[in-house]
């Protein structure tokens, strides 16, 4: 019966925060749903609501048009700079 | 009318003066097929997160405009012809969520751009940024720029 909880109860942040609208050129904030490679998270781990991962899918994919995200990265350049251009 | 927004990253091999030329000449194309710019807002040289032709830098400018939706393909058709341009990303602001966002840009630009003046930007957005605009926006969009060139060197 006291079956111990694997993780903690999810909940989406950009719901939490009342986001209504995401700006591409805003660079930072769409660290949170990138993985270390710049892949977009799937919403199983960062706990998105579906809205606000369709919204934040579309925005990340429109920041790797316009140059500001890279679409992906190689090896070597995980090791010299992870992260160092989002900030 | 409708309300776009269009990112363009222009060459970083030209000089300063060549980048603002060609800057003016990519809002002449928005406003010679009947659109309205409504502010713009230059981001500066900036490190691209990958390279495009080779390039690893690029001048980054935004331009807030509203047009009628059938003049979007001949700017985007000019934009490709144009080879100082190595990148442009259009967006649409359709739904009223989104218009809301884009007169708040619009807003946070200008602002942006006039940080010294501050007087012109509240009315200029009560008139919801489209008959004013391209007047008041004019004389900041130039010195702007400038200001930007001088913190760089």
């Amino acid at each position: 019966m006291a079956e111990k909880r694997k993780y903690k109860k999810r909940f989406c942040k950009y719901c939490e925060s009342k986001v209504d609208f995401m700006d591409y050129k805003e660079v930072g904030a769409l660290r949170f749903s990138l993985s270390e490679r710049y892949k977009i998270m799937p919403r199983r781990l960062t706990g998105n609501c579906k809205r606000h991962q369709d919204m934040i899918s579309v925005v990340i994919k429109r920041a790797r048009a316009a140059a500001l995200v890279p679409y992906t990265v190689t090896r070597k350049q995980v090791i010299t700079q992870p992260f160092e251009n989002l900030r | 009318m409708r309300n776009y927004e269009n990112l363009v990253i222009v060459k970083p091999t030209l000089t300063a003066e060549e980048i603002q030329s060609s800057i003016k000449a990519i809002e002449e194309v928005i406003t010679s097929n009947g659109g309205e710019i409504a502010t713009t807002d230059s981001m500066g040289m900036r490190k691209l997160a990958y390279p495009i032709e080779k390039n690893e830098r690029g001048y980054f400018h935004v331009i807030y405009y509203s047009v009628a939706p059938s003049a979007i393909t001949e700017i985007e058709r000019k934009f490709r012809i144009n080879e100082e341009l190595l990148r442009f990303v259009t967006i649409k602001y359709d739904t009223n969520r989104e218009i809301k966002a884009w007169n708040g840009l619009v807003e946070k630009a200008q602002k942006k751009a006039a940080t010294p003046a501050k007087t012109e930007a509240a009315p200029v957005v009560e008139s919801e940024a489209t008959t004013e605009a391209p007047v008041a926006t004019e004389a900041p969009v130039v010195e702007a720029p400038a200001a930007t060139e001088a913190a760089a060197e």
